[in-house]
């Protein structure tokens, strides 16, 4: 409870809103003046949903997770109690996703229900295919969060250079690419999503798995070994 | 409980450093049960220490021990230790009675008499429903304070807890902090104030730029300071006739005009000086325009005793 105390402030809060609405907007004007096959899943939910939206919206509270602790000097209230690091680490992880996956999750389905292809098990599969990319997200800003003081910048840059950019026309960087893993995991589930820029299911939970359990570990050990102002 | 032949603590050849900079310079010590203070300017590196001894930060070399264990990532032994850091911080939407009992739960306890007891030995009843933002900062203090002790620590280590407290609050700290030395625990204060640690402790650790500049008993190492000589300015209307007096004091050393026409006196005795000054300034039909100490900065003391 105090890790989702304080991953959501009024300001943190106000931005998701902000960010959860601005798709749905959009989709909402498009639908009522486009009104193709594809429109909304494509551009709406590809482009600015899972591309931009759901990073974005991670990483703001993934990064705060710890960082906003250091900065203010209140990590030391948790790390000089007799708690091991891995459950500080699951609470503030946990924190991220509790309120960014139901969210995300929500908007995601709500925009494929708005698509004319958007039929049978596709609202599903486009939320669980975002949760999933929650998850991996939330690990990886919570320890980006917790490495260094300008994560929201570095986070910017990866999203929008690796995630946005790089991944896209290269395809082979596809499987070290958690956007990737989140068309993987909804195309696995309903092909409505598109064959052209995803990978298959099993490679997508699979990276998605370890990019969790991986930057899960790293921060572990981070919280271990920094020195703690 | 520690038991008074082992240390509680044993600092042994440690050094930190950031990059180039060098925070602590091979410190060596023991702390036993009682109250030890660890004075030092600021800058001095007391907080880093403390912060070792916390398990915090890691010794760029040497080790720190804490009731006989490493203290370095032994999650463990925070049962048995009690922190408050210098830095003022809470979680400010949580009530004061909120925080230790999150103190307390932090530390496997589910135990609302131990929350009673932590508010109550700081004096907190009034105030612990109300939240902590609202607190005022020597509130903080204590409420911090009440979190650090609410599992009744055998090592308690307080950074500058003295800091934003009234002269009242002071005198009830020390009666708390003599009353919990009584029962056997380490007590680790550090401040950059000579006269809190005198109040508060028995033994003192003297810090200065990193290194251990004196340990050992608090009254040995006054009685040093008190015997520095002091520079003491004085301005009177007749100078050469007030420096004439001034030199034949017992306890005065030396005596110089300064460009500006002031007397300067260098004195084993400042409290005779400041005494004499305006007898001596009456005796001779002088004005004494003002007698001022140019080195009585913490700085000034610290860096004496380094020299000796």
């Amino acid at each position: 409870m105090l890790a989702l105390r304080q991953a959501v402030t009024r300001r943190k809060l106000a931005l998701l809103i902000i960010l959860a609405l601005l798709p749905l907007g959009l989709a909402v004007i498009l639908d009522s003046t486009v009104a193709e096959e594809g429109t909304l899943i494509g551009p709406v939910l590809g482009g600015l949903v899972i591309s931009v939206t759901l990073p974005i919206t991670v990483m703001v509270l993934a990064t705060g997770a710890f960082g906003n602790e250091v900065e203010d000097r209140t990590l030391s209230l948790l790390t000089t109690k007799p708690v091991p690091r891995w459950t500080i680490v699951l609470a503030k992880f946990a924190a991220t996703v509790v309120v960014a996956a139901p969210l995300m999750a929500a908007v995601a389905a709500v925009i494929t229900m708005m698509d004319p292809d958007g039929t049978g098990n596709a609202p599903l599969a486009a939320a669980v295919g975002v949760v999933v990319g929650v998850v991996a997200y939330a690990s990886a800003f919570t320890w980006l969060g917790l490495l260094t003081t300008r994560a929201l910048g570095f986070g910017l840059v990866y999203v929008l250079l690796w995630e946005a950019l790089i991944t896209t026309f290269l395809s082979g960087t596809r499987y070290l690419s958690i956007r990737s893993y989140i068309f993987g995991t909804a195309y696995g589930i309903n092909d409505v999503f598109g064959e052209d820029l995803t990978i298959a299911l099993t490679p997508a939970v699979v990276g998605a798995g370890l990019v969790t359990v991986v930057f899960f570990l790293l921060t572990v050990r981070r919280l271990s070994r920094m020195d703690i102002q | 409980m520690t038991t008074a032949s082992r240390p509680a603590v044993e600092v042994q050849n440690v050094s930190k450093w950031y990059g180039s900079v060098v925070a602590v310079n091979e410190a060596s010590f023991d702390i036993y049960p009682g109250v030890t203070g660890i004075l030092g300017p600021n800058g001095a590196g007391k907080t880093t220490l403390l912060s070792m001894m916390c398990g915090l930060v890691k010794p760029s070399r040497g080790s720190v021990r804490v009731l006989g264990e490493e203290v370095q990532g032994n999650i463990g032994l925070y049962r048995r230790i009690g922190v408050m850091l210098e830095h003022d911080v809470l979680y400010p939407f949580m009530t004061g009675r909120d925080f230790v009992r999150l103190a307390a739960r932090l530390q496997g306890m589910n135990d609302e008499a131990a929350v009673d007891r932590a508010i109550h030995a700081a004096n907190l009843e009034d105030a612990q429903h109300r939240p902590t933002g609202t607190y005022s900062r020597g509130m903080r203090q204590r409420i911090r304070l009440a979190g650090a002790i609410v599992h009744e620590p055998d090592v308690l280590i307080l950074d500058e807890p003295l800091n934003g407290t009234d002269p009242r609050q002071r005198v009830e700290f020390a009666d708390f902090v003599a009353r919990l030395s009584t029962q056997g625990k380490a007590i680790l204060i550090s401040s950059h104030i000579l006269e809190e640690v005198e109040a508060l402790a028995d033994r003192i650790l003297l810090v200065v730029s990193g290194k251990l500049a004196a340990a050992g008993d608090f009254h040995a190492i006054r009685e040093k300071l008190d015997e520095r000589p002091f520079h003491v300015r004085i301005g009177a209307s007749k100078q050469r006739e007030m420096a004439a007096a001034l030199v034949a004091l017992d306890s005065v050393e030396s005596v110089s005009l300064d460009e500006s026409g002031s007397i300067e006196v260098l004195t084993r005795n400042v409290a005779e000086l400041q005494r004499m000054a305006p007898r001596l300034a009456q005796d001779i039909g002088s004005r004494l325009y003002r007698i001022e100490p140019l080195d009585d900065s913490l700085e000034s003391v610290f860096s004496y005793v380094v020299q000796r």
